[in-house]
């Protein structure tokens, strides 16, 4: 049961770690719909706490990753899962960096970079539909995904976890205040 | 290692610096664990940046930005590619793994500790609305890169449409992400090889 598994955890990761073009948060929609849907290891509400746990704490963003091993198969699970997502992606990186870096200057290569830039964007935007469409919390929601994205471009360099617990203050007294 | 190195600036016509004798995988262990650890959300490769480039010259700028162009360009964390690209250039193959290995770490084992925290408070339906309230607050960075990757191609009817064309397929239609990626990138690709030979 516990090797099925970690058997699964790379067979869902390792796939999005070499598709997730624009950085790991580019698949995080697709990584949701075969945790929750396709294998129902976790329900949608049990991601979207994930999903906000690992944006409080340190790191890159996708840390998700880790997250999502530790909850289905604790420890093991959680080094499973992370080297998963971001051991085959690396190699990648590492492969293409050291045989392309003598041609940078060619127009191939500037043109690879340019076509998947808007690629990786239209991925990102899918991730915000999806969480969206996940979290379920209604207007409310989308009134502290647009409050914090007003604030982020205004003031970017509000530590995270002071910017989380504004928004998680302001959720309970929307709820007392209006119950 | 007698005499000192001279400005790093001076030998960018050498393309590859690996086995850089004066960072010692240590150092390059503690300056991605501290840029592992300290980062909270976002913004990372600006202080791999301040780090690397400005602070202690490890690198010149050009390496930097084509390390970054790369990096957003493969698949992967944008911040975990480029500490690869530039722990290879650093100290070839160790140090990339030096590097990437550095900067997961720590949040490896902050990230579990928080989500610990977090379970061994008693579940209560306060808990449920502040956390739906932090996870709503984080999908705001989110928002502000998908604003930024848009406004990069506003001149570009061509490549918004791209950008729609995923957003319709995957975001709307939920067809299978590899699929609409196979698909559209290479059109992309072409549309962005057209636009340059017509620049040059």
């Amino acid at each position: 049961m516990r090797d099925d598994h970690l058997v699964g955890l790379l067979a869902v990761f390792v796939p999005f770690s070499l598709i997730s073009i624009g950085g790991g948060i580019s698949v995080l929609s697709g990584i949701q719909h075969e945790i929750v849907a396709v294998r129902g290891w976790l329900t949608a509400q049990d991601f979207v706490q994930l999903f906000a746990i690992s944006r409080a704490a340190p790191g890159p963003g996708t840390m998700i990753a880790t997250l999502i091993g530790w909850q289905i198969s604790g420890w093991l699970g959680a080094v499973v899962a992370t080297l998963a997502f971001f051991l085959p992606s690396s190699l990648l990186c590492y492969g293409v960096f050291r045989l392309s870096n003598a041609h940078r200057e060619k127009a191939w290569h500037r043109a690879v970079r340019q076509g998947l830039a808007p690629v990786g964007t239209g991925l990102v935007i899918s991730s915000v539909i999806a969480i969206l469409q996940l979290s379920d919390g209604g207007p409310l929601t989308l009134l502290l995904a647009a409050l914090s994205a007003i604030v982020v471009v205004v003031a970017p360099r509000v530590p995270v976890p002071l910017y989380l617990l504004c928004g998680a203050g302001l959720a309970v007294l929307y709820h007392t205040a209006m119950p | 290692m007698a005499e000192a190195l001279p400005a790093r600036s001076s030998d960018s016509a050498s393309v590859r610096t690996d086995d850089n004798p004066s960072v010692s995988l240590s150092t390059l262990f503690l300056a991605c664990l501290k840029l592992g650890l300290l980062s909270f959300g976002g913004g990372l490769s600006g202080w791999v940046y301040q780090d690397f480039v400005v602070r202690r010259r490890w690198i010149s700028d050009e390496d930097f930005a084509s390390s970054f162009a790369m990096g957003q360009m493969l698949p992967g964390g944008n911040v975990a590619n480029l500490v690869v690209c530039l722990g290879e250039q650093l100290r070839g193959p160790l140090g990339a793994a030096t590097a990437v290995f550095g900067l997961l770490v720590g949040p490896f084992f902050a990230v579990i500790a928080m989500a610990t925290l977090i379970g061994s408070i008693p579940q209560t339906q306060l808990l449920d609305i502040a956390l739906g309230g932090a996870a709503a607050t984080a999908i705001g960075f989110l928002i502000n890169l998908c604003w930024r990757g848009v406004r990069r191609e506003s001149g570009n009817p061509a490549m918004l449409g791209i950008i729609a064309a995923v957003v319709i397929g995957v975001g709307v239609l939920k067809l299978h992400l590899l699929l609409v990626t196979l698909f559209v990138a290479p059109i992309s690709i072409a549309i962005a090889w057209r636009r340059g030979n017509k620049d040059a």
